[in-house]
């Protein structure tokens, strides 16, 4: 117990949070791999608490001098990190079938007893990196719970299947769902410190949220991530602004909520947040940078009509995999390779929940193709050889009919390209109009497709 | 107490090798290892400075049009006159 107690003054004296919080990791550090185990070995259920007391408060070899309320706060975390630690020692001996849920239920009981060190005893701001320890670890016991209890109920279901109140799914995360309730409570935790910003909690909070962001994705339950944007957004007077925050907690963030907005189709705003994400993320964090690019790409497609270059997706090859097809597809105006390239990604483009988004990418495919046809279509006879020459912008439907066939392998009516074509001209890709009873299709002279040059 | 260090060693690295193998299974289900896949990951520092965060040469030509000129539209009229022939074809049948 000697080398915690030694860390957690040390780190006191220092003021400095992240060892602190190191003090009370579940893992213990590669150059100590016996730590927790030596530190759960050290004392025992009789005697921990005294024990604990005497090495924070009474110990008489070092200056180091603590408040009453404030050091016993921190025995009664100490002494629940220990019986957490007794719980992981225990589930690690017992290889691979451990069940975590005392795990979870131990470090849940340390969490608690820290954030009331928070409300109760006067623990300091600059410690609240022991929160995001705490919060980050939390979620993870309780993820693996859930998964031994899943496991659990496999073997057993035969046996409960007639039970009508058995609802497997209600099960699956419970632990992850009461974890939740907790990180919210490090939440409030943090958000309601009146103390001034220099001191105030308030510097944990992106911290936590992404933890809570993290937990909400997993339990599919996204739309509660809106209620801590709402939070956040009722303090932001009271709150430094994201730019003072470490760029790991940006980051982070930023990516959530530009994903938050993605799924709400709230295309532009997706960008904004996801593009500073991608300009402040660390460059070797590829895995991040792929996912943050994951739903850039979708957003570009639709906001500015831009696709990734091969120089971008050069380092992901998975994203190469996802988006390449789709791109050369769009690029050709080739609707048919288009369709076969989101049907052969749409397992994959579903779990991502950008299918829908890519979807709406056949229609750049269509001006594409459309677009070819305008250009094929040559310039008009010039009057005279001073004039500039001027594209033909009066196009037989018929054209356009051919080409659609060509791009997607099926003749079409008349009514249904020109029903194409009007969406077309409604969605702002093409300028022009139908003439029906010429069945032609008169394009704008100044810029037929806007924003591709022509 | 001579014995517990190699125990604790023991132990440590059968939770690391536990680890490994339930990530694996994971792997195995395909909607759980996407789960898995989804989640950001943390950073393994807090702050770094913005030159930590650019890649050299990374800026230029990230985006491009969506749509391609390149591929000569000679080819493509060839083909689109070809097809209206067909359609026409096929109307007068």
């Amino acid at each position: 117990m000697d080398v915690v107690f030694q860390d957690f003054r040390q780190a006191y004296e220092e003021g400095n949070g992240y060892d602190l919080s190191m003090s009370l990791s579940p893992i213990a550090p590669d150059s100590q791999p016996d730590r927790l185990v030596n530190f759960y070995r050290s004392t025992n259920f009789a005697h921990v608490q005294r024990d604990f007391k005497y090495r924070i408060l009474h110990d008489a070899t070092s200056p180091f001098k603590l408040p009453a309320d404030e050091g016993n706060g921190w025995v009664e975390v100490y002494h629940t990190y220990w019986k957490a630690v007794g719980e992981i020692v225990n589930a690690e001996a017992a290889d691979g079938n451990a069940s975590y849920v005392k795990v979870y239920e131990a470090w849940k009981e340390m969490t608690n007893v820290l954030i009331r060190g928070y409300t109760n005893c006067n623990f300091e701001a600059w410690t609240v990196p022991c929160l995001y320890v705490a919060g980050k670890y939390l979620r993870v016991f309780a993820i693996k719970a859930d998964e031994g209890a899943s496991s659990a109920n496999g073997a057993s279901s035969a046996k409960n299947f007639q039970d009508d109140d058995f609802n497997p799914e209600a099960e699956k995360n419970e632990k992850l769902e009461d974890a939740a309730r907790v990180l919210n409570k490090v939440f409030q935790t943090c958000l309601s410190d009146r103390a001034p910003l220099e001191e105030s909690r308030k510097w944990g909070i992106y911290n936590i949220i992404n933890l809570l962001f993290k937990t909400y994705f997993r339990l599919n339950s996204i739309s509660l991530s809106k209620n801590i944007l709402n939070a956040i957004q009722a303090y932001r007077g009271d709150m430094p602004s994201l730019d003072a925050f470490p760029k790991a907690h940006r980051v982070t963030f930023k990516y959530y909520v530009g994903v938050i907005k993605f799924l709400e189709e709230s295309y532009e705003e997706a960008e904004k947040h996801l593009t500073e994400a991608w300009l402040l993320c660390h460059k070797d964090s590829i895995k991040n940078k792929e996912l943050i690019l994951t739903y850039l790409i979708p957003c570009h497609l639709l906001t500015t009509h831009t696709l990734p270059s091969l120089a971008l997706l050069k380092p992901y090859p998975r994203l190469q995999k996802l988006f390449l097809p789709l791109s050369r597809c769009i690029k050709k105006g080739d609707l048919s390779g288009f369709d076969a390239a989101l049907v052969a990604g749409e397992d994959e483009f579903t779990n991502r929940r950008i299918y829908l988004t890519l979807e709406r990418g056949r229609d750049i495919a269509l001006r594409n193709l459309l677009r070819k046809v305008f250009i094929a279509g040559g310039f008009e006879e010039a009057k005279d050889a001073n004039t500039a020459l001027v594209r033909r912008t009066r196009i037989p439907i018929s054209e356009f009919a051919a080409a659609i066939s060509l791009g997607s392998h099926e003749v079409m009516d008349t009514d249904e390209v020109e029903c194409l074509i009007a969406n077309m001209i409604y969605k702002n890709l093409m300028k022009g109009y139908i003439a029906r009873e010429r069945a032609i299709i008169v394009l704008s002279k100044g810029g037929a497709f806007p924003g591709t040059g022509v | 107490m001579s014995a517990a260090p190699a125990a604790g060693a023991a132990l440590t690295t059968k939770a690391t090798t536990t680890d490994k193998s339930a990530e694996s299974t994971k792997d195995a289900k395909p909607a759980a290892a996407l789960e898995e896949d989804d989640e950001f990951e943390d950073f393994p520092v807090e702050n770094w400075t913005q030159e930590e965060a650019e890649v050299p040469g990374d800026n230029t030509h990230l985006w491009e049009e969506s749509w391609d000129d390149d591929d000569t539209n000679e080819d493509f009229s060839a083909q689109l006159k070809e097809e209206l022939k067909k359609v026409e074809a096929g109307k007068k049948r």
